[in-house]
């Protein structure tokens, strides 16, 4: 989950990471009390808000009502603006770039930073590494102060003590929210000191059994903001990728619905979308999917590609009789199924007159096939 | 020999008493592996499956000879369970969860690695040696002894092959399911210098996927280590780019991780590439004939 930049920096606050003062505005908020200069910042969660318009200096020429009204017609990059954030300008003397995430080729976590920070940081890191600094951090051990002097010297901190503070709210923060990212940039030096001029933060969706309750109230402004259900969307684990083809695909595992996608490209055929069940999956789940597939328009034939492991294929049969039972369309289905408790999957689904195949092959032949007739 | 497994492997079951448990470890032992305690925190002095059940490692440990533990506990429960299984020195452990947060997973993975027990996983399958050994979920059918190794990142994909195999007349080694990441105990490049030093693995299978760089890193080792033949499928090749296919690993970035990088670095390694199943048999087909 994707914090707002306003969200990040309610945290930042929290864990003593100097920010500046503002105020968040939504479309019908007055802005009769702001004084300028003031900085005015679209709240959107793309990239790149920048150079698209999506920051603005108010200096106090124009009309501030203007200028956030023409704020909010913006679309930056497809996203709409919901919501504007007004800063009181700081004088900016240099910037830096920190982050704190994780090093996946290590399996541990990592501390970057950067001499100059700024807009076009991903470009620096493959262009000029010297002025970067990569370092990991044990996560049994955490950081180290000898890791924070280390990039205090390369950054030349001459506030050692404020710099130590922001570097450990940083990474407590990490910790505390279950996070897999915590980004400041720029982190700025002003004549009053550093100042976290932006904020990325991120959270693992996966750690919600414990974290939920932490960060309710951002999940709630993200579905006000832009409509998404943080939690819902994470209840079940189908992972569902709409495409422009006829043929739909389920399967309950995204290696073999990798390779079904190949093998449909192969036979001549077109993906409409893929749809993959995740994890210990049930009769319900797989209920859910092909609903969800068949749903699609486009789609002219179905397959349904299951070969169970943990995967129970005998819960995967009551999961299609019920589709069967339910169905409101005639799409012809193509079901290949095999595995864990197949003897028990197989005969429910003879009992209730269900071609199954044996064979991907022949099953991927057929429902391609069916849609050249 | 097999590879991480074989008939003198002991097994201790994490969660045995959940209903994925239970099933599995009924499914494990009718294969034959010999399954000498389970753990569920709570439910000692139970059985399932015949199986008796402790309330700590420790105390399956003081009963029995253990050398290898699987986990099918929940993700909450994940972190807790592996470090006690660390702590207690079992050499080799499967961990089948899947969904569990990262800041556990890259913990418990820096514990095993300081405390030398070998992970495979996490939301891995497990491992299979037709006729010795089952240690995951593996369906049985699918699988005959033979001598061809098998690695995947997939559970699934690694049965879909094993399937094509068994079917086509081509028995396996060992088959291994590594998990679909983006962390991993073992990786695929540490299965195929399993399978390079085991007597028993004449050729190599290596499945992978679209997303990552686990296969460039593989065909990095294939070139310097490597002298069995590895035949590799990798799956994905019609998927467009930047859309996430529900292994955290299978999603294209920039050019990395694209099928072409994957297969033009194990070409130049001296891998043969393999379009679908099919093709993976009919290469060795060949293979073995030109052997003969």
């Amino acid at each position: 989950m994707k914090l707002f930049e306003f969200q990040g920096k309610q945290l930042f606050k929290q864990y003593g990471i100097p920010i500046q003062s503002g105020t968040l505005i939504y479309p019908n908020s007055s802005v009769e009390n702001l004084e300028p200069p003031m900085v005015i910042k679209a709240q959107v969660m793309t990239g790149g808000r920048g150079k698209a318009g999506g920051i603005k200096i108010w200096d106090g020429s124009e009309s501030i009502g203007e200028i956030i009204e023409s704020m909010f017609q913006k679309r930056i990059k497809d996203e709409e603006v919901k919501a504007v954030l007004a800063l009181t300008s700081v004088e900016i003397k240099e910037e830096h770039y920190i982050s704190i995430t994780f090093d996946k080729e290590n399996s541990k976590y990592a501390i970057i930073a950067g001499i100059s920070g700024g807009v076009d940081i991903e470009e620096q890191a493959y262009t000029n590494m010297s002025s970067m600094i990569v370092m990991d951090i044990d996560p049994l051990l955490g950081l180290q102060e000898y890791q924070i002097r280390l990039i205090a010297k390369k950054l030349n901190m001459d506030d050692y003590g404020a710099f130590k503070n922001i570097i450990i709210g940083m990474y407590t923060m990490f910790r505390d929210y279950d996070a897999s990212l915590v980004e400041i940039n720029p982190l700025a030096k002003t004549p009053d000191g550093l100042v976290a001029v932006d904020s990325k933060v991120e959270i693992d969706e996966k750690a919600f059994f414990r974290n939920r309750s932490k960060i309710e109230d951002f999940a709630e402004q993200i579905h006000t903001l832009v409509g998404a259900d943080v939690f819902s969307a994470n209840e079940d684990t189908i992972t569902y990728v709409p495409l422009s083809g006829d043929v739909g695909l389920v399967s309950d595992g995204a290696g073999t619905g990798l390779l079904s996608l190949d093998l449909i490209a192969q036979k001549g055929g077109q993906i409409a979308n893929f749809c993959e069940l995740g994890g210990i999956t049930s009769a319900d789940v797989v209920y859910k999917a092909l609903k969800k597939a068949s749903m699609d328009k486009n789609v002219k034939s179905l397959l349904v590609v299951l070969i169970g492991g943990i995967n129970r294929m005998d819960h995967m049969a009551e999961g299609i009789v019920r589709f069967y039972q339910e169905s409101f369309n005639d799409i012809p289905i193509y079901i290949r199924m095999c595995g864990t408790l197949e003897d028990v999957g197989r005969k429910i689904m003879q009992d209730n007159n269900i071609t199954i195949y044996e064979n991907l092959n022949d099953a991927v032949e057929d429902a391609v096939n069916r849609i050249k007739e | 020999m097999s590879i991480f497994i074989n008939t003198q492997t002991k097994v201790l079951i994490l969660g045995i008493t959940g209903k994925t448990g239970s099933l599995q470890t009924k499914l494990m032992r009718s294969y034959g592996t010999n399954i000498v305690a389970g753990v569920t925190p709570g439910k000692g002095g139970s059985l399932v499956e015949g199986v008796p059940v402790y309330d700590f490692v420790n105390e399956a440990i003081e009963e029995h000879r253990i050398n290898a533990a699987i986990s099918f506990v929940p993700p909450k429960f994940f972190k807790d369970s592996c470090l006690e299984v660390i702590k207690h020195h079992i050499p080799f452990l499967v961990t089948t969860t899947e969904g569990v947060p990262d800041h556990d997973v890259v913990e418990v993975l820096r514990y095993a690695s300081l405390n030398g027990t070998t992970i495979l996983g996490p939301g891995s399958a497990g491992l299979i040696a037709p006729n010795k050994c089952k240690l995951g979920s593996h369906p049985p059918q699918m699988y005959r002894e033979g001598h061809v190794g098998v690695v995947s990142k997939s559970g699934a994909l690694s049965y879909e092959i094993g399937k094509t195999l068994t079917e086509n007349g081509i028995g396996q080694s060992t088959v291994v399911a590594i998990g679909g990441g983006p962390f991993w105990g073992l990786t695929s490049t540490e299965i195929l210098k399993q399978f390079e030093a085991d007597d028993e693995t004449k050729m190599i299978v290596m499945l992978g996927e679209i997303g990552g760089s686990m296969e460039e890193d593989a065909a990095e080792i294939i070139r310097q280590h490597i002298t069995k033949p590895v035949v590799a499928l990798i799956v994905g090749q019609s998927a467009p780019q930047g859309r996430s296919f529900g292994h955290a690993g299978a999603i294209i970035q920039g050019d990395t991780g694209t099928v072409e990088s994957k297969v033009t670095a194990l070409k130049k390694a001296g891998a043969y590439i393999a379009k679908n199943p099919m093709d993976i048999v009919r290469i060795i087909n060949k293979l073995e004939g030109n052997g003969e």
